[in-house]
């Protein structure tokens, strides 16, 4: 409604702007001779200024000065043409102009315009609700942009976590693999292709989304739902010690306001109640296997277990710079019972790695944790 | 606010529309009422057009993304002052200013233009409204930057990185207010030739828009080099690029129009000429915003390519210069030729300016539509470039400058052009002393270097002598020159600064092109190159974040002789995620009128990074050079010549003729 | 020297240089303009040894090779031929595989085209006019519009 008043208002401004001049008393203009007088006047003096400054010689100045002199005489001094009579034809024209800025302006602005359309500033819209109802229609919008122009690989980056926030998963799987083949990998990108591979698959992270949040994780190492998912992953193939272990780094190294937070605590919950619930303490070789063991005679498991560790312990000889295998192994032994392997393992672990150096600090503190000295 | 400046823009349409006619049709059958609809209409038009502009400019700098040109040109996170420029960095919004620009002019006429005539005043406006009115009606048809998105997206497109600098905000402005302001000159001519006479204060009248056009002009064509030159990350001024042509033909023709107004004016010659140079430089104006703008040439200036466009534009091209141009050999013939002059006087060398000045335009427009020639007849695609104008355009140029001293010392209607050469003896040995320094104590391996820092010394030296003449040096006491030298117009310091400036420009061509230096090399953090005496060491690559961007930061330190770090230079590889473009800032530290610029490559997978350096020797000079020249047409526009030829308000005095005696 | 012939003189002393200019512009035009060539045009093109010309086409995928140092090498095809280009110096931001590219320099006689300046579009939006072109004709490549 405002609107209409303010384009009332301006067409009528314009309107006036036609109509005063035309309906006003007549003017009186200068006849273009007297401008031209004016102009050899002005010439002549400036001669004359020329000369009291000695710029130009006499003789010159007097030639100059007959020039302008021929000129004044040639001036055409007729009158002036005498001022129409207003007749009908220019009354006609007058009415024309007067009719047509309205008319004119109206008759576009209606084909043009779109005057129910509010102005929409940004800030506006986000304060007043970010996830409007509409959010169907931009995507229907999206994809009808897509649809021609399937090449356009910023549509697809800008579509997919929109699909993937409305559960269409397999269609959030084929815009973040176009997103990435026309624009590249990105670590945000390949993280949700797998996060969307793995909601299409009920939650399930299959080999397809690791290989996925892999790619996510050596292009940003911090990122944290690669992270999340494959801690998850590892939790799903029973590897729960792990998934347990890459949920606390991730928790340590989130900053306090991270919307990840939640959710890995909640993970982390979840990892607790299922070691309680198996009956055997988070720690170990392999919390998987040994839930496998769990069920075996007490014979048999001891075996599968020592076998294990000694695999382990057979690995860190020849890639000794493990830190978290040094870890593992020490926690294995001192479960098992054998403290001598243990404190061995950790020496061996110090030893790798330098007496002053961080990770023999880590080592030393962990074993104290776990009740163990390393010169005892 | 949107719609309401879509509704202005159309109301301004339609009012342009009445300038166009109403005031024509009055002058025609001398309705002194319909001639005065002119002023009012394009006053009120002007403010039409900037309100409609404002609303624009509100919907980029509130982000409101339901208007299409803000959705696909701007983005929230961008800066204030980018958001706000953006407004103009997009075909839809630059045309808008463009019309902005020309309305605005129109309204400086109506309020101003008291003092013309009132058939010439109406006959000015009516062309000018006829201009805007097409230009409206493109814009409203083709390129609507009103048009609106239902619903609106959350997010826009970003503005292109390349664009999201300090420039845009001043070199498209400026580049539209002088190639604008050759349409009052256009008009003025036009208006001319329907009435079918000329003035004698024509030419004054004409001259002040002329100098602010070219003010304006050679501003924004060098703000618009210096932006190339660090943006880009080339190290390069000028690209001899069509779109540059674009608006260098336009200076050309204009700085023609410049001199040739000053013959007109003073001794009422070359009056067709003049006419037909104020119509040419226009047309040139108009023919540089169809190849910018239509997309058939290829450059960062083709936002968007619609066939639809360029074809509007072009019978925009058409409808102008072909009008103007038939109604010019219509009635060129009626209008009477001024005073006679020896070949050897100023007005003998302000044609030899005249006929270099066009000739030169000609070989840049020729460079420049060639291609579009020999595409459109045959299938090849070929480009002229640099070595083409080099060839051409120089030789064109260095007798112009060798001849520019001469032209302010020589006499009206006869000249003496030996006793004008004794004048300029100490110009001549001081630029002769600049060659043999040059060539002996700097670099004798190039006899062109030399010669060109001598050219340029002759022009410096030839503007100083220009007003040591004139307030009477070794002729007259110091007491009489120092009141000689203050009483002295101010068109005279005009013309001796543009000459300076001209003379400054080419020092800094001469220097940066003979004396510069550069290299190419892969560094690693720690390592240090020199460069023409220069030690910088690359202190290693570092991760920033912009407010939409992020960017790695190659640091460089510059050494002083006791190895201890100087200054610091940063030149950066920044990365757009919207856009997914990398643009590549330029590290540039200036050191007196010479710079050292670097620019970053890529980094290699070993960790070591290109590195492009480039030592410019007096390159601040060319844009330097330019100030000045604006400078010089800033003093012309002070000149109370220009403010003559009201006789309203100097009638009174009208009795009071000159004191010597009519023969 | 009579008026006249004063007259008469300065006219042809004008209609001489307006000659002399024309003369040089055309000859620079024949000397200094560079053609555009696909890869594929290349085998019916006669070019002189060390002619200059300008080679458009789309950066090969796997082809750029960042030897010793500032040297670059890279594969210009339009998916008929291909040519192999060295350039030196700093490539433009917008350099991709698969993307538009002019090239500006000569060939080398072992057929290795060297180019001393290397164009990439504006922005992701814009192909090089020239390579769209070729492109388009020989059904390589669709124009997406934003």
């Amino acid at each position: 409604m405002l609107f209409w008043v303010i384009a009332a208002i301006l067409t009528l401004g314009a309107s006036l702007a036609v109509l005063l001049p035309l309906a006003g008393g007549p003017k009186g203009g200068s006849a273009s001779s007297d401008h031209d007088l004016e102009v050899y006047r002005d010439q002549l003096s400036e001669l004359d200024r020329d000369v009291a400054r000695g710029l130009i010689q006499p003789a010159e100045a007097e030639e100059a000065r007959a020039e302008i002199a021929r000129r004044i005489l040639r001036l055409d001094n007729a009158a002036d043409k005498a001022a129409a009579r207003p007749s009908m034809a220019t009354r006609l024209v007058a009415t024309a102009a007067v009719l047509a800025v309205p008319l004119v302006s109206w008759g576009l602005y209606s084909q043009l315009g779109s005057p129910d359309l509010p102005s929409q500033p940004l800030s506006e819209r986000l304060a007043k609700n970010p996830a409007d109802s509409s959010v169907d229609e931009l995507v229907a919008r999206a994809e009808a942009h897509l649809a021609a122009n399937p090449s356009d690989g910023r549509g697809w980056d800008v579509l997919a976590p929109i699909y993937l926030r409305m559960q269409r998963f397999s269609d959030a799987v084929t815009a973040y693999r176009n997103a990435i083949r026309l624009d590249g990998d990105s670590a945000a990108r390949q993280a949700g292709l797998g996060e969307a591979i793995a909601s299409e698959a009920g939650g399930i992270v299959s080999s397809d989304a690791q290989a996925a949040f892999e790619a996510a994780l050596k292009l940003d190492p911090s990122n944290p739902k690669a992270s999340f998912y494959l801690a998850m992953s590892m939790a799903q193939e029973g590897r729960i010690e792990e998934a347990t272990i890459g949920w606390q780094k991730m928790l340590a190294a989130l900053p306090q306001d991270s919307p990840w937070r939640g959710a890995v605590e909640q993970a982390l919950a979840e990892s607790a109640r299922r070691s309680v619930a198996s009956g055997v303490p988070a720690k170990g070789p392999n919390a998987g296997d040994v839930d496998a063991a769990a069920s075996m005679s007490p014979q048999d498991r001891e075996a599968m277990i020592n076998t294990m560790v000694a695999g382990l312990d057979e690995k860190l000889r020849q890639n000794p710079r493990d830190v978290e295998g040094w870890m593992q192994l020490i926690r294995s032994y001192v479960v098992l019972g054998k403290a001598d392997q243990a404190r061995d393992a950790l020496n061996r672990g110090i030893a790798v790695f330098g007496p002053d150096s961080d990770e023999a600090k880590k080592f030393t503190a962990f074993a104290v944790s776990l009740g163990l000295t390393a010169t005892e | 606010m949107v719609e309401t400046g879509h509704f202005a823009l159309v109301l301004a349409f339609a009012l342009s529309l009445v300038q166009a006619l109403v005031p024509l049709f009055g002058a025609r059958i001398n309705s002194q009422k319909m001639m005065a609809v002119g002023g009012p209409v394009a006053v009120t038009g002007f403010a039409l057009t900037a309100l409609s502009f404002a609303a624009l400019a509100t919907a980029y700098a509130t982000s409101d993304f339901s208007v299409a040109n803000v959705w696909d040109n701007s983005h929230s996170l961008q800066p204030l002052i980018y958001k706000i420029t953006g407004t103009w960095g997009n075909h839809e919004g630059s045309m808008l200013l463009w019309v902005l620009i020309l309305s605005f002019f129109g309204a400086l006429v109506a309020a101003f233009g008291s003092n013309l005539p009132a058939t010439l005043r109406a006959n000015v406006l009516a062309v000018q409204g006829a201009i805007g009115a097409t230009f409206l009606l493109f814009i409203l048809a083709t390129s609507n930057p009103f048009a609106r998105l239902n619903p609106a997206p959350i997010e826009g497109r970003d503005l292109n990185p390349i664009l999201q600098d300090l420039g845009l905000a001043i070199h498209p402005p400026l580049l539209y207010l002088g190639y604008v302001g050759f349409s009052i000159c256009f008009s003025f001519s036009v208006a001319a030739l329907i009435e079918g006479r000329i003035d004698a204060s024509w030419a004054r009248w004409v001259r002040p828009w002329t100098l602010v056009a070219w003010m304006f002009l050679t501003g924004g064509i060098a703000m618009g080099s210096y932006w190339a030159y660090y943006e880009l990350g080339w190290g390069g001024f000028w690209f001899w690029d069509p779109v540059e042509n674009a608006s260098f033909m336009p200076w050309l023709a204009g700085t023609a129009l410049l001199h040739s107004a000053i013959v007109m004016e003073k001794r009422s010659a070359l009056k067709i000429w003049t006419l037909l140079l104020a119509i040419l430089t226009f047309s040139l104006s108009l023919l540089g915003t169809f190849l910018v703008r239509s997309g058939v040439l290829t450059s960062v200036h083709a936002f968007a390519t619609d066939p639809t466009r360029g074809v509007f534009i072009l019978c925009i091209l058409t409808l102008f210069i072909g009008g103007s141009l038939a109604l010019f050999a219509f009635r060129a013939s009626r209008l009477t030729a001024g005073g006679l002059f020896h070949p050897i006087s100023r007005e003998g060398a302000l044609v030899l300016n005249n006929l270099f000045l066009t000739t030169a335009t000609a070989t840049v427009l020729i460079g420049t539509l060639y291609p579009l020639v020999v595409e459109a007849v045959s299938a090849d695609k070929i480009s002229v470039g640099a070595p083409f104008f080099n060839l051409t355009f120089g030789p064109l140029m260095v007798p112009l400058l060798v001849a520019v001293p001469f032209g302010p010392l020589l006499a009206w209607k006869r000249g003496d052009i030996f006793a004008v050469a004794q004048r300029l003896m100490a110009a001549f040995a001081a630029a002769l002393l600049a060659v043999l320094v040059t060539a002996l104590f700097i670099d004798g391996s190039s006899v062109f270097a030399a010669l060109g820092v001598g050219l340029a010394f002759w022009l410096i030296c030839g503007a100083l002598t220009d007003i040591a003449v004139k307030s009477g040096l070794g002729s007259v006491a110091p007491g009489v020159m120092l009141s000689r030298f203050a009483g002295l117009p101010r068109s005279v310091f005009g013309t001796a600064l543009a000459h300076l400036g001209l003379g400054l420009t080419t020092l800094g061509i001469v220097g940066t092109l003979c004396f510069g230096t550069e290299k190419i090399l892969s560094m690693r953090a720690g390592e240090t190159v020199q460069l023409s005496g220069h030690t910088l060491r690359f202190e290693g690559l570092y991760p920033a974040q912009g407010p939409n961007y992020s960017e790695d930061r190659g640091r460089f330190a510059l050494l002083g002789a006791d190895g201890s770090t100087t200054a610091v230079i940063t030149s950066s590889k920044r990365s757009y995620p919207v856009r997914q473009m990398t643009t590549t800032e330029s590290g540039i530290k200036t050191i007196g009128f010479s710079q050292l610029y670097l620019s970053l490559g890529d980094e290699a997978t070993d960790g070591s990074v290109v590195v492009r350096l480039w030592w410019k020797p007096l390159v601040t000079l060319i844009w330097g050079g330019a100030l000045v020249m604006m400078a010089g047409a800033a003093m012309s526009l002070m000149d109370r010549r220009l403010r003559v030829g009201a006789p309203s308000r100097r009638r009174r005095s009208a009795g009071a003729m000159p004191s010597a005696s009519l023969p | 020297m009579t008026r006249k012939q004063r007259r008469l003189s300065v006219i042809a002393g004008g209609l001489a240089f307006l000659g002399a200019a024309t003369g040089l512009t055309f000859y620079a035009l024949g000397q200094k303009a560079s053609y555009f060539y696909m890869p594929a045009d290349l085998t019916t093109a006669s070019l002189q040894p060390g002619q200059r010309i300008r080679l458009g086409g789309l950066v090969e995928k796997g082809t750029i090779e960042r030897g010793q140092g500032t040297t670059v090498a890279f594969s210009v095809t339009d998916n008929q031929k291909q040519v192999k280009v060295t350039y030196t110096g700093i490539l433009p931001d917008l350099f991709r595989e698969e993307q538009g590219v002019i090239t500006e320099g000569i060939f080398r006689p072992d057929g290795v085209f060297v180019a001393d300046s290397v164009l990439a579009k504006h922005d992701e939006n814009y192909m090089p006019k020239e390579v769209a072109d070729g492109l388009k004709s020989r059904g390589v490549w669709q124009e997406s519009k934003k």
